[in-house]
């Protein structure tokens, strides 16, 4: 069993999909307690038994569609015209714009593609050092992913059974801290080359307005809707799917008809690669809570720490690990249900582990050896990968200092929610 | 390879393609307008239909499915990525070759027991959606599973016959 348990492990280490190899764990898991292996389409099936879950394909598909627009200028332009006038400005639109566009959609690596090759050529000509531009942008392209309604927050609210009304007002403050601690370093980095990207101007930012008017009602029909208990989550998906599709096809025609199949199956890919991966996770969870995995886990932990803060210490080691090693996709459906009973026992709120579990996995896009941004960005903009890590560098210590903070002051996370 | 048999290939895999692309965009266009639909019915005419929750919920599986197959294609199955960027190609290439054929093998597995799992639903006349056979909407399970099988097993195929032809023509791939 243990061998074959390693054998599964060498076969995810030399690229086997992860959905095959979690249906393998489970299957075999099955086997040695005498389950039908039917059981398996049982709870693949369960897919279709979850609440909320459209919301994944909708809001997937409408950021894919505002990328390939050209939204990703019109923003650019209007956090330019209202930011721009701060010293420094530039590297704070940069950050203000990648975060926003992240959490429409979805931290898949999109926002690099579609931002970076705006901002990172502007940044070099305004005279920003090299190296800054590169780790910047590459930090930039996971940012925001704490901010509604980005997918990983959808994914967790739907593994963990928690609402995800309560886990997109949780995001906020938290990811304001880390959007402030990148601006702040930013700022002090080029404290030399303090200069403004432009003069405010209120007719710049009019024009700008009125440039993304289209787009501007978009995080007030997702959040007003939801808030004002107009919408569920999943409606106020299918709304944006369809206003934007609405918008960039038919309005503004950015985007042409012909197009339209291309860029459903390339957010779909995306889509199939985590859904698939729930499901067979859903029989590989069942399986490991039943043989009561998540007890000795905390056995296991218990021998070694007592108190909430080392045992959060000792899960914030375990998250950079995993995270360094697996997508923040699939780390959430297989390891989610597993924590949840452990974090519970040393009373951390769903909620706030949700925060600090997708904060910590936001600096696995950034982590060695596998951080797919840091691919992204080495392929985007044709930087040796060396290059590129050392550049993220610095970005990446303060981010880890944001989780910890984010770790260790639950009120940071929960002060939003409400009860 | 015969020419007629890689001709065979190269339009099952074009016909593939377009039927899992319109698959998709007939399902996620109609996931859309169902969806808005219904919040439309709730808001101004205070009703909605009973049904289209549980439709919303079984065309998810579909999409869920019908992509993955699609993933399988374009080789983008989310994986642990840690071998291709650092390990020269010809050393990854055997265990490229075991781990399409366990990818395929699992796959298989997963068919037949939905198939199973199936002809169970079928006799025990089990239905979805008021009074339609289930087995037509989970159909989708082994159907997307054996299409995930045949695409690994083919990828797992072409590993061998590379690695033999390389033989002959080294680095002729490149």
């Amino acid at each position: 069993m243990i061998l074959l348990g390693l054998l599964l492990v060498l076969l995810a280490v030399f690229g086997a999909p992860l959905f095959a190899v979690i249906a393998a764990s489970a299957m075999l898991g099955y086997q040695k307690e005498g389950i039908d292996l039917m059981a398996m389409a049982i709870e693949v099936l369960g897919i279709s038994q979850m609440p909320f879950l459209s919301a994944i394909p909708l809001f997937t598909f409408a950021g894919y569609l505002l990328s390939e627009s050209n939204a990703p200028g019109r923003l650019v332009r209007l956090t330019g015209a209202v930011l721009g006038w701060m010293p420094g400005g530039l590297a704070l639109v940069a950050l203000g714009a990648c975060a926003f566009f992240t959490a429409f959609t979805g931290a898949s690596g999109v926002t690099i593609i579609a931002l970076g090759a705006i901002l990172y050529p502007a940044l070099k000509e305004d005279g920003y050092p090299d190296n800054f531009n590169l780790g910047l942008v590459t930090t930039s392209g996971s940012l925001g992913l704490l901010f509604a309604p980005s997918l990983p927050l959808i994914l967790y609210g739907i593994v963990a059974e928690v609402s995800i009304d309560n886990l997109f007002l949780a995001g906020i403050l938290p990811g304001l801290l880390m959007l402030m601690m990148l601006s702040g370093w930013s700022l002090w980095v080029n404290r030399a080359n303090r200069k403004p990207l432009a003069t405010f101007s209120w007719r710049k930012v009019g024009a700008s307005l009125r440039e993304s008017i289209w787009e501007l009602p978009l995080p007030i029909v997702v959040l007003g809707g939801i808030y004002s208990g107009f919408f569920a989550v999943s409606e106020a998906a299918a709304v944006t799917a369809l206003y934007v599709l609405i918008v960039e096809v038919v309005i503004l025609r950015e985007i042409k008809l012909s197009e339209l199949p291309r860029i459903m199956r390339e957010s779909m890919l995306l889509v199939g690669g985590i859904l698939i991966i729930l499901g067979v996770s859903l029989a590989s969870t069942n399986y490991m809570i039943d043989a009561g995995v998540p007890q000795k886990i905390l056995e296991f932990v218990s021998a070694f720490v007592t108190g909430q803060a080392s045992f959060l210490f000792l899960l914030l080691i375990f998250l950079l690990i995993l995270g360094a090693i697996l997508d923040i996709f699939s780390a959430t459906v297989l390891v989610v249900p597993l924590i949840l009973p452990i974090a519970a026992q040393y009373g951390i709120n769903e909620v706030h582990l949700g925060i600090v579990f997708l904060a910590a996995m936001q600096l696995g896009y950034l982590t060695p050896p596998v951080g797919l941004n840091l691919f992204i960005a080495s392929y985007r903009f044709d930087k040796p990968i060396m290059t590129v890590y050392s550049a993220t560098f610095p970005f990446l210590m303060i981010l880890l200092l944001s989780v910890i903070l984010i770790m260790y002051w639950p009120n940071l996370s929960l002060f939003l929610v409400p009860g | 390879m015969t020419g007629a048999t890689s001709r065979l290939l190269a339009r099952l895999e074009r016909w593939g393609t377009a039927a899992e692309d319109a698959s998709l965009v007939l399902l996620l266009g109609s996931l859309m307008i169902l969806a808005v639909g219904q919040i439309v019915l709730r808001i101004f005419f205070d009703s909605g239909l009973i049904w289209a929750d549980e439709l919303l919920r079984i065309m998810v599986l579909w999409i869920a499915l019908i992509a993955s197959v699609a993933a399988a294609r374009s080789k983008r199955h989310l994986r642990i990525d840690i071998l291709s960027h650092f390990v020269p190609e010809r050393y990854t290439q055997v265990p490229g070759i075991i781990v399409d054929g366990f990818t395929a093998s699992i796959c298989g597995l997963l068919a037949w027991h939905s198939i199973r799992f199936l002809q169970i639903t079928i006799e025990m006349d089990d239905t979805v959606l008021v009074d339609f056979p289930s087995w037509i909407a989970y159909g989708i399970l082994p159907v997307a599973f054996l299409l995930m099988c045949y695409r690994f097993f083919v990828l797992f195929a072409k590993g061998i016959v590379d690695a033999f032809s390389e033989k002959k023509i080294p680095e002729a791939a490149k």
